[in-house]
């Protein structure tokens, strides 16, 4: 790599400060012009302050959450090998949009960098993956999922390379997974609600003593159909038993509970009073928060129980892979500073390096209890899917 | 024996009449034909190559698990629902739209078919949003003192989205068969002195039941195979649970699961060969036609009933994607999704091309169906069928695993994609090419070849231009159809290939329907025009209109 690549790439990203504006304008999703005008401003102090920063900026999200944020740590772009030639990303899942933003990001900081993406749905390009290799042999060199069950199937498939140290360093070891796959992004479990009708102190710290609850009686919301929920009690499943499972899905039902098609409208629900409370990852509701600022909702989480599973977007290199030094390199990107800061912004993830914490006022990830799990066991969904129908959840 | 027994009986044999060939199978059309067959099947052997590991034992006891019995008795009880209720929609409306002086015709003719452009998971969407828990409905009750309206979830809910979407395929081959058939026959019954209602029984109704037997068939089929209507309404069908196996890495349980699948589909085929095989179902008519029946004090309820179709199967879902389109909260706008042109041209291109390979793929097995009728004919013309009810996610993992043995020049490339395409979809073609060369006068035929031309001459001259119109009414079907799908789409386009419903799919899953709305909208509009397409060749805009102006 030249010196010359470097200044050049430094030129950018001080001149995308310069077009953070324009940016923020551009992303159109409806945040106000309030909101704009206060990270245009944030974005020009920074400019002056500290080049290296500006280019953090433009990785940010442009809602309220992207203002008054703390100084970052860790491996930055600059610090990295240029990406550079074509790489056959398989990008499974739900944020793949925002995930394609983040690409166009790193397509700008490296014009010779050609990500060719495939998105589906997590599964079904881990199915993808497994049926290529047994047919001949995957033409995906990278591949990013939202769900650690996927990328754990895949590793158990044996199709995946190990990650190099210096990949896998940045990051605490519970997200590494035998350096098959490293988390990127992480999703906490969380309990919505409604503040005009609860206070902190209503939401028990254990979802066990939820049924008993009166305070939650008949003013709950979830979302049995969606994915999350369904790791949700797979971890409840894995962690008590079947029958505790079943039992506590039942008990809820009798509580009175109303079914929502996804999190984001059982977080909404919750928002607009529908109900008190509900099951929703943690994002959803920051989701609700950026668009509907005043909106009467915050989030509680409960303690080293499947209530408060964190699940991780992570990625694998796989052994197929055409260039492994370009692939390796790519997840290191997804590492750095401001990849990070992308997540944590945009979409409202928990970053992966302590370097960078969570918006919203959330307690950062190492103040969390999550349950001492396996994730890749959270693939197993057959036995979850059969107690949640013989309950009649599902 | 009476007169109008004889008249029926001459309606019996003139429906076969016309396919009676007594030349045995020519061996060269019976190979390609055959060809074809295999090739359409050839993904299936996935699922028997996945289902074999499971082994005999563990299979039974998957089988007879009571959840599976539940997914099976909820399949065929969807499907027995749906089939009946689209008989129930689409044959009045075909018969008020050919048969009598209903008002406005033309415009009842297309809004009545375009139903079928609308994507089931967005049909059922948008069903959701109106008539859901929390939908529009239930808004505009509440100040009423309406507390709660009827769930439009399960079973209901399921089988009444899925009948407003496809009934079309009936009222299509219905009104086709109509078209199709000599109304002399119905005047010389009555002329008999017999009741219109007599006449329609004894006389038309043996007619079109082929046409209908048809229409059904690709509705139980397309009933059997959707994933989205089953799994927004939330109800436990085949398709949706090989779909929760495949989502937990149950590939071998999916392949199980879609042999049983296969199974009930064999035996729809075998049902509708019994009704069907009469050989008039048609979608491209042009039979002698004179009168119509006056409704009279009917013609209000007739309307209303024309209008109450029209406003659920399309007044709904275009006003939620209107109304998606011009809102802006939360859910609504947001995420990184610009829509972009290519989308519908990649759709529309990769549609075009589908539509043109099934038009080349149908043509030899419709003709070697329709001329050279023997077991050996009929069976690689029901072998098409096979794909049509196979779940889009099989067949997409099926050539996942076959493409990429064959390298990077076969999978993921766009020929790939537009093979999928084909197996989904070709019975459509076949059907519609079918049933144009049973109306061809084999005569015509014969009498080129006493002039010294070759089958193949004879075929070009004079076969070819008298189907035209039931061959490109299978290609707009096809075409249509091809936009539509989903499920084989995510997993067979090459890198960085997005159609409409790849955008579309990408929007919802990161819940910002408003951003769907657009696409939608091109997409429901494309298809539009290929309906008009078939439309416009049954001759039901044009012909039929000028003969009544007369």
């Amino acid at each position: 790599m030249t010196h010359r690549d470097k200044s050049s790439r430094r030129r950018f990203l001080a001149l995308s400060a310069a077009t953070a504006t324009a940016l923020a304008g551009c992303a159109g999703d409806g945040s106000d012009q309030e909101t704009q005008t206060a990270t245009t401003t944030q974005g020009g102090s920074t400019t002056k302050a500290d080049g290296a920063d500006a280019g953090v900026d433009s990785f940010q999200g442009s809602g309220p959450y992207s203002e008054g944020r703390p100084d970052l740590e860790g491996t930055r772009i600059e610090d990295l090998p240029d990406l550079s030639g074509t790489l056959n990303l398989y990008l499974g899942g739900g944020e793949g949009g925002l995930y394609g933003n983040l690409l166009d990001r790193f397509r700008e900081v490296y014009p010779d960098f050609d990500p060719q993406v495939r998105s589906a749905p997590t599964a079904q390009l881990a199915n993808t993956i497994v049926e290529e290799s047994s047919g001949g042999s995957s033409s995906a060199d990278v591949f990013w999922a939202v769900d650690a069950g996927s990328l754990a199937y895949v590793a158990n498939q044996g199709v995946a390379t190990e990650l190099p140290s210096e990949v896998t360093d940045p990051v605490p070891e519970t997200f590494r997974f035998d350096s098959q796959w490293v988390g990127v992004a992480g999703r906490a479990r969380a309990i919505p609600y409604n503040t005009d009708q609860l206070s902190a102190d209503d939401i028990p710290n254990k979802v066990a003593q939820f049924p008993e609850t009166d305070a939650l009686a008949d003013s709950m919301g979830w979302a049995p159909t969606y994915g999350a929920f369904q790791s949700f009690v797979t971890a409840m499943r894995l962690m008590e038993n079947e029958d505790a499972t079943k039992e506590w899905l039942q008990k809820m039902v009798d509580h009175g509970v109303t079914e929502y098609n996804d999190e984001f409208l059982t977080s909404n629900a919750v928002a607009d009073g529908e109900v008190a409370a509900g099951f929703a990852n943690h994002y959803y509701v920051l989701r609700v928060k950026a668009a509907r600022p005043n909106a009467p909702i915050d989030l509680a989480f409960t303690q080293n129980d499947a209530g408060s599973l964190v699940n991780l977007s992570g990625a694998q290199v796989l052994q197929g892979a055409q260039n492994q030094e370009l692939a390796t390199n790519f997840v290191r990107h997804l590492l750095t500073v401001e990849a990070q800061e992308f997540f944590a912004t945009t979409a409202f993830a928990y970053p992966m390096i302590p370097g960078v914490p969570p918006v919203g006022g959330l307690p950062p990830i190492d103040e969390l209890s999550p349950p001492n799990l396996d994730l890749s066991e959270l693939s197993n969904l057959g036995p979850t899917l059969r107690l949640m129908r013989e309950v009649g959840v599902l | 024996m009476s007169a109008l027994d004889r008249l029926e009986g001459y309606v019996r044999r003139r429906g076969i009449g016309v396919a009676e060939d007594g030349d045995s199978l020519p061996v060269g059309l019976t190979l390609l034909a055959a060809g074809i067959a295999v090739a359409v099947l050839s993904p299936i052997l996935w699922i028997f190559l996945r289902a074999a590991d499971v082994g005999v034992e563990s299979s039974i006891a998957m089988l007879s698990r009571s959840s599976m019995i539940d997914i099976l008795v909820n399949s065929v009880g969807l499907v027995t629902t749906v089939t009946a209720a689209s008989v129930l929609l689409g044959v009045p409306l075909a018969i008020l739209t050919v048969e009598t002086d209903l008002p406005f015709r033309r415009f009842w003719t297309v809004v009545l078919a375009l139903p079928l452009v609308v994507p089931s998971y967005i049909g059922a969407f948008a069903f959701v949003s109106a008539f859901g828990p929390r939908g529009a409905l239930a808004d505009a009750l509440a100040p009423l003192g309406v507390e709660s309206i009827p769930t439009i979830y399960g079973f209901h809910g399921a089988a009444l989205v899925l009948t407003l979407f496809v009934y079309p395929y009936v009222f299509l081959t219905t009104r086709a068969s109509l078209l199709s058939f000599d109304g002399t026959l119905v005047e010389a019954a009555r002329t008999l002195n017999h009741s219109r209602w007599t006449a329609f029984r004894r006389i038309t109704l043996p007619q079109i039941a082929p046409g209908i037997a048809a229409g059904s068939l690709l509705v139980a089929l397309y009933t059997l195979s959707d994933f989205g209507t089953p799994s927004i309404m939330q109800f436990s069908v085949f398709t949706q649970a090989i779909y929760v196996d495949f989502n937990t890495f149950g590939r071998d349980t999916a392949a199980l699961l879609s042999l049983e699948l296969l199974a009930v589909t064999a035996v729809i085929v075998a049902l509708e060969s019994r009704v069907g095989n009469q050989g008039s179902e048609s979608y491209a008519g042009g039979g002698g036609h004179t009168e119509r029946t006056p409704l009279g004090a009917w013609k209000i309820p007739a309307l209303l009933f024309c209008a109450a179709v029209t406003t659920l199967a399309l007044v709904v879902p275009l006003a939620v994607l209107f109304m998606w389109l011009t809102r802006s909260g939360p859910g609504y706008a947001g995420g990184g999704f610009a829509f972009e042109w290519v989308y519908g041209w990649n759709s529309t291109y990769v549609s075009l091309l589908t539509a043109a390979a099934a038009t080349l793929a149908a043509i030899p097995v419709a003709y070697l169906a329709a001329r050279y009728r023997s077991t050996v004919s009929s069976l690689i013309d029901r072998a098409t069928y096979v794909g049509y009810a196979t779940p889009g996610i099989v067949l997409g993992i099926a050539l996942v695993y076959f493409g990429s043995s064959y390298g990077p020049a076969v999978y993921p490339t766009v020929p790939l994609l537009v093979f999928a395409y084909v197996v989904r979809f070709l019975p459509q073609a076949v059907g519609t090419t079918r049933s144009s060369v049973l109306q061809v006068d084999a005569k015509l035929v014969e009498a080129a070849r006493t002039l010294g031309r070759t089958p193949g001459e004879a075929f070009r001259k004079v076969t070819l231009p008298l189907i035209a119109p039931g061959v490109i009414a299978g290609a707009a079907l096809v075409f249509l159809t091809t936009m539509k799908e989903l499920p084989a789409t995510l997993l067979l386009r090459p890198a960085g290939f997005e159609t409409l419903v790849t955008h579309i799919w990408r929007v919802q899953e990161a819940g910002y329907y408003g951003q769907a709305a657009v696409p939608a909208l091109v997409l429901v509009g494309v298809s539009a025009l290929s309906m008009l397409v078939l439309l416009v060749q049954d001759g039901s805009l044009i012909k039929r209109e000028e003969r009544t102006d007369e």
